[in-house]
């Protein structure tokens, strides 16, 4: 390929030799301050507060047997019929889906699928009225839920449904970006997509008036899961 | 390339500006409430400072280093399966994408926001070959459907009043008029959503590439960047050559610093960390990766010690809000995709000597350097960029003009050693130019002064008041 030498040939003549004071490592950046020692609850709490002021609904820390019947409840007040989830990080899914289709709540199951199931899979998605998801870390000082995907938890289920269902281990919560960075690591990062989730969908497109559910979701409800033996 | 307008056009179109007060209305209110925002998350982020200050060292290193993060971040593109193409200009980077997307047999590409696609103007030439794209930001869909470009960086449609959407979707779609942005921001999901899973050709640009790892960082507010990297079969991410970054530790300074400054949000809606295709199982995710790495103009910035700096750019759109030139005229009178400040000077580099009257639309305030989250000298630059034009390498043609001005200088420098010739001219000048004065300011000068009033107001002399402390109003 001639292109990529010839770029790097003339970004290398514009840099000019000597142009290199300061060595790679003096380039890095300072590292940002990470509170070590924030108590859970109140990292979970100023996360509640952060996740309220973006638009998002935080419906409680709890336990899991709580975070059950939450949901279920949760697809009720909403009116939802046909509910989408995939694998958890931590928590058990499959009970959490068993209870709903207990409450006769229609499940979509997300499974790896083969190329040619992908378009069917994704309408049935896209046709959920709520998608639930675990995150793998959230971000008390902005509200934000991080959360990889793969073939068992697809990024379909933060996006295609128009409610959002998010629920995070309460000792992943971490006091900022910067440190959920850290924890996942580059190779973390790099294993897999990684999406960064403040809020609900929202533009400002139109007189820079705020307007929630453009192509995401409207509503985001969250769950801090404190498991009964910490 | 486009032909690119003369000055005399950028005169004819912000004189248009200047006086649609419809439109200045839109900008203003526009502009303060985003100032608002903005004003509040910065209060309660104290180390603002400190991380802009982070992000420019940062920034810096990465434009010194370039070179090797480019290698860097294409073999580790190549190595999470990505094809990598490097495009010299435009046109380069048009055509692989466009036959790219004849190879795929694409009829339609939906595409997320980019300012970088608008700048090798990509709807146009895969329109021409035939094939449909479809901008799918709220904004730019709406600019699209006008047959028109973005005016703002961050928000396109900004010198549109809701009431001006509503038409055009009542227009556009048969349905009834409405002037509620929920409304029609709901309309717009639920036609761009059929699109969005029928769609198998994708593009969008990229905030930042960590050289480290590979990673695309796509930063967004609605949702349409997802969907348009994981929902067709064939992804196309467009970046600039100076997008990269060397390590993911580096990431965290910009994002929050870029979502403040952008949209007055802590951090954006979604930020997306996309690293080569879809593995096997995954829903999501294309199944063929491509990277256009644009130069453009680029490489020849940096050889300039001064305008290297500009690479350093976020493309927050903080500038133009702050500008009081873009206040007045809004980003289409620039006739540049990059307007404002930050426009002025990238545009002489992106779209070439054309655009070489930009850099005096300025009126040198400094409100840009004051906001800009990596802190960016863009007077400096704006000054570097009129000395080139006056007395580079391509020198204006009015050689003989800045000479007169030279000599004038020099007899000005004379006199103003004298403080009592200085207060007999200025007696005798208040004396001259009072019948010419209105309300306090003079609009047209006469004679050979006239130049100076075209595009502003002279003050009064009054020479028997003594100069006011403090700072006097500006005329309007």
């Amino acid at each position: 390929m001639a292109e990529i030498h010839k770029i790097i040939a003339s970004v290398k003549d514009a840099l000019g030799v000597g142009a290199r004071s300061n060595s790679r490592a003096a380039a890095a950046s300072a590292t940002v301050p990470v509170a070590q020692s924030a108590h859970r609850a109140a990292l979970a709490s100023t996360f509640a507060r952060e996740l309220e002021a973006v638009g998002g609904k935080f419906l409680g820390i709890l336990t899991p047997d709580e975070v059950t019947n939450r949901i279920v409840t949760l697809a009720g007040e909403i009116g939802a019929k046909t509910v989408a989830l995939g694998q958890g990080v931590m928590s058990d899914m499959d009970a959490i889906g068993e209870a709903l289709e207990r409450a006769d709540f229609r499940i979509v199951r997300t499974i790896p699928v083969a190329d040619t199931e992908r378009a069917a899979m994704r309408e049935r998605v896209a046709s959920a009225d709520l998608g639930i998801a675990e995150a793998d870390f959230a971000i008390a000082s902005t509200g934000t839920l991080a959360v990889v995907s793969n073939g068992d938890r697809p990024s379909s289920l933060t996006l295609l449904p128009p409610a959002s269902l998010v629920i995070v281990q309460i000792d992943r919560v971490m006091a900022n970006l910067a440190a959920v960075l850290a924890e996942l690591g580059p190779d973390g990062v790099a294993a897999n997509r990684l999406t960064l989730i403040t809020g609900p969908s929202r533009t400002a497109d139109i007189e820079k008036r705020i307007v929630l559910g453009v192509h995401g979701p409207k509503s985001i409800h969250a769950i801090v899961v404190w498991p009964r033996d910490d | 390339m486009a032909e690119f307008p003369k000055a005399r056009d950028f005169f004819e179109s912000s004189r248009a500006a200047v006086g649609d007060h419809e439109l200045r209305r839109k900008l203003e209110s526009a502009s303060a409430r985003h100032l608002d925002h903005f004003a509040e998350v910065k209060a309660e982020f104290p180390s603002y400072d400190d991380e802009r200050e982070a992000a420019h060292r940062i920034k810096t290193g990465a434009i010194a280093h370039l070179d090797e993060l480019l290698i860097e971040l294409t073999s580790k593109l190549e190595a999470r399966g990505c094809k990598v193409f490097f495009a010299e200009d435009a046109a380069d980077a048009r055509d692989y994408i466009v036959e790219l997307a004849k190879a795929k047999g694409a009829k339609k590409v939906v595409k997320g926001k980019s300012m970088t696609t608008e700048e090798i103007e990509l709807n146009g030439a895969l329109e021409r070959a035939g094939i449909d794209a479809v901008e799918t930001d709220l904004g730019e869909y709406i600019v699209q459907l006008r047959g028109e470009r973005p005016s703002h960086i961050i928000t396109p449609a900004i010198h549109l009043s809701k009431e001006d959407i509503g038409r055009l979707f009542a227009d556009k779609f048969g349905i009834e008029y409405t002037a509620e942005p929920e409304k029609l921001t709901a309309e717009a999901r639920s036609r761009l959503r059929a699109i969005f899973l029928n769609a198998d050709f994708g593009v969008t640009g990229v905030n930042f590439a960590i050289a480290e790892t590979g990673t695309l960082v796509i930063v967004e507010n609605e949702g349409n960047g997802r969907l348009s990297s994981t929902m067709p079969e064939t992804f196309v991410a467009v970046m600039g050559i100076e997008k990269v970054i060397a390590r993911l530790e580096d990431l965290s300074h910009f994002l929050e610093i870029l979502a403040r400054t952008a949209t007055g949000q802590k951090l954006t809606t979604y930020t997306s960390f996309i690293t080569g295709p879809r593995r096997e199982g995954d829903l999501d995710g294309p199944r063929e990766m491509h990277v256009v790495i644009l130069d453009n103009g680029r490489s020849s910035m940096i050889a300039d010690p001064v305008l290297r700096e500009a690479l350093n750019c976020i493309r927050c759109g903080a500038c133009l809000n702050v500008c009081p030139i873009y206040r007045r005229i809004g980003g289409h009178a620039y006739r540049s995709v990059y307007p404002g400040p930050i426009g002025s000077i990238i545009s002489p580099n992106l779209f070439g000597s054309a655009a070489r009257y930009l850099p005096f639309a300025s009126t040198l305030c400094g409100a840009c350097k004051d906001i800009c989250p990596v802190k960016i000298d863009i007077p400096r630059i704006l000054l570097h960029l009129r000395w080139k034009e006056s007395a580079g390498e391509h020198p204006l043609k009015w050689p003989r003009a800045i000479e007169r001005a030279r000599r004038g200088a020099r007899q000005f420098a004379k006199i103003a050693r004298h403080p009592r010739t200085v207060r007999a001219l200025g007696k005798f000048a208040a004396m001259v130019l009072k019948p010419f004065a209105h309300n306090g300011y003079i609009r047209r000068m006469p004679g050979p002064f006239g130049n100076w009033t075209k595009y502003r107001d002279f003050p009064r002399p009054r020479p028997h008041q003594r100069p006011a402390p403090g700072p006097e109003r500006p005329p309007g």
